[in-house]
């Protein structure tokens, strides 16, 4: 599911989505179910490219939700609930990520293989590690915009605003991370992407 | 290749690479609200499920040694003094709902597992991260708050439990044995490894966690 870039919450949705954190700041569980019920799926969609293994995406996620609900009261409104939500998922992916380190754990999970939906994958395994490699291989600051922009459909308002940066920033990381999978990738995938 | 071919090659990228399978919702929501049942009710602190070392990560506290020591001292006292499950009044009174202590068991197992596994491999060198032993504490607390909790009624799970919890404690007190002294963490270490080959804990607990089973009870 890549959510349209073209979305933006209404301005009932935005009043809506206020009630419902000032309820959950006054310990509302129903509220704060609904919000993570609107919300859910997106961040843990992140933070599974972003980990690549599911005992990890789950972790970010539960921390992200957790890490919300402790810090309810610093939510001024100032931008959208999801917004805010995506700066916490961000930075606890990001924190995550270089504390446990991306690689060792993905492959740790892609020798069970068991997260793999074989009827789905298009490329024999030689050129999906190539193309593993070449997204892996990307500085952290172009990968998260890649992933963020291109595989999950965020609007680099959306990005800019969770990763702190200007949106100029944020396109310009994308230019760069798409330059250079195409030096990385070469001629590899053109039989692929026919 | 080619400008040209860029899209292409961002949609097989999407399908591709670290394609997200169905959300977890419910099993996320039941971690979820019993960390945020933690942080709201006003019973002792159980530290939340967290990731590999995240939690833990960083140098042993001195407090944390003293805890898990009064922790093991209470242990010890209590299986001698009580032979059945012992209702915490306390925590009793602020008992979860059935589903929300499934999660939270399953999820401790795996958090457990993820331990025993690095630490199993790690004893061949004898050495201990310092962070697993505050780690291990973290565990162990947990675990015994899961027993406390009069809601482990099943007596496969509260058997493993007991057992997860015997080797955490040796765990931690192989953390916390000087430095210096890598012969005696050594022994601690495989004494720890001994016990829990002896009773199949890891596999018991995979098992555990992967199917649930087992866990019905709790």
């Amino acid at each position: 599911m890549v959510e349209s870039s073209d979305e933006r919450p209404t301005q009932h949705a935005i009043v809506n989505e206020l009630e419902l954190v000032e309820q959950a700041r006054n310990g509302s569980e129903t509220a704060f179910r609904t919000l993570y019920d609107d919300n859910v799926d997106r961040v843990y969609r992140l933070s599974y490219r972003m980990a690549g293994n599911a005992d990890l995406a789950r972790d970010f996620t539960q921390d992200t939700f957790l890490r919300a609900w402790e810090r309810l009261d610093q939510f001024r409104g100032d931008s959208a609930f999801s917004t805010w939500l995506h700066t916490i998922a961000v930075k606890t992916a990001l924190n995550g990520l270089r504390k446990h380190g991306r690689h060792g754990k993905r492959e740790a999970e892609l020798k069970d293989g068991t997260h793999m939906a074989p009827d789905r994958r298009r490329l024999d395994p030689l050129a999906r590690d190539r193309l593993r490699g070449a997204v892996d291989g990307l500085k952290e600051i172009y990968r998260t915009v890649f992933l963020m922009h291109d595989l999950e459909g965020y609007t680099h308002p959306e990005i800019a605003a969770a990763l702190g940066m200007a949106e100029g920033t944020s396109k310009a990381r994308l230019f760069r991370a798409r330059e250079q999978l195409r030096n990385a990738l070469g001629e590899e995938m053109r039989e692929y992407v026919r | 290749m080619t400008h040209e071919d860029m899209d292409p090659l961002v949609k097989l990228t999407r399908e591709e690479y670290n394609a997200p399978p169905e959300t977890p919702r419910e099993e996320m929501w039941a971690v979820i609200r019993a960390g945020m049942a933690e942080r709201t009710a006003d019973v002792v602190p159980i530290r939340r499920a967290r990731g590999w070392r995240a939690a833990f990560a960083g140098p042993a506290p001195g407090w944390a040694a003293a805890a898990a020591a009064v922790l093991v001292l209470g242990i010890g006292i209590g299986r001698w003094t009580s032979p059945g499950p012992g209702p915490d009044a306390t925590l009793t009174a602020a008992a979860p709902d059935e589903d929300v202590m499934l999660a939270a068991t399953r999820d401790h197992l795996r958090r457990t597992e993820s331990l025993l596994t690095m630490v199993q491999s790690d004893s061949r060198t004898g050495a201990v991260d310092p962070s697993v032993g505050v780690w291990a504490g973290g565990l162990l607390t947990r675990t015994r708050l899961l027993l406390d909790a009069n809601s482990v009624e099943d007596p496969t799970t509260r058997e493993l439990l007991e057992d997860v919890e015997l080797v955490l404690m040796q765990i931690v007190g192989a953390a916390h044995v000087d430095g210096d002294d890598g012969e005696r963490t050594r022994s601690e270490l495989t004494l720890a490894i001994q016990g829990m080959d002896d009773k199949n804990v890891l596999s018991r607990m995979q098992v555990a966690s992967a199917t649930g089973v087992g866990l019905a009870g709790t």
